[in-house]
């Protein structure tokens, strides 16, 4: 019997390329811009890490939320994957924020807002580093 | 620390600073030349406000 209808097996250059793609990919979650660094792209690194940086710092002067792990309702949790999504950042920013959260004010609520931004952007640059990494993005 | 401190802003110059550091971040990462780098911040830059103050704008008739 012919095996035409089974899938090629990937070449061992390609899944090694995919896995040191993840890996850089891996690196520019944990430290914003670091993925880029490792790619030679200092401009963009440097970018990343002042930009996701500033926002943490904002975020957390601005007393937004810093969510944890044991959320109340599925908004908390979401906002725990957003913030989680700065990497070692979130650890910054919960050093950071010795006083608490304080969303009473307007400015509390900016700064949970900035607390995420800072999250989602970072796992964008990662993901960008990724893709640049599997030769997919200039 | 600027966190011990408590940062006051206003909602225009939240929303300033949150468009102009979201700017520059597409900027750099969506784009490679250095003139097309600072186009597209502007434009980005231009319309986050240009959205932010309509959509302040469109909220108004319900504010009373």
């Amino acid at each position: 019997m012919s095996d035409e209808t089974a899938a090629p097996l990937a070449p061992p250059q390609d899944s090694r390329r995919e896995a040191v793609a993840f890996l850089i990919g891996a690196a520019g979650w944990l430290v914003p811009g670091l993925g880029h660094a490792i790619l030679k792209m200092w401009g963009r690194a440097a970018a990343c890490f002042l930009t996701v940086g500033l926002l943490v710092v904002f975020g957390a002067g601005m007393r937004g939320n810093v969510f944890n792990s044991n959320g109340n309702d599925a908004f908390d949790t979401l906002g725990y994957v957003a913030d989680l999504g700065a990497g070692t950042f979130y650890i910054v920013a919960r050093s950071l924020e010795t006083n608490g959260a304080d969303v009473s004010h307007a400015d509390g609520d900016y700064g949970t807002r900035f607390l995420a931004a800072a999250g989602v952007l970072n796992l964008l640059a990662a993901l960008h580093a990724y893709e640049v990494a599997r030769g997919r993005k200039a | 620390m600027i966190a011990a401190i408590g940062l006051k802003l206003s909602h225009l110059q939240a929303m300033l600073l949150f468009a102009l550091v979201i700017s520059i971040a597409f900027g750099f990462l969506g784009r490679r030349q250095p003139i097309d780098r600072v186009k597209y911040i502007i434009w980005s830059l231009f319309l986050f406000l240009l959205i932010g103050v309509g959509i302040g704008w469109a909220m108004y008739p319900f504010s009373r």
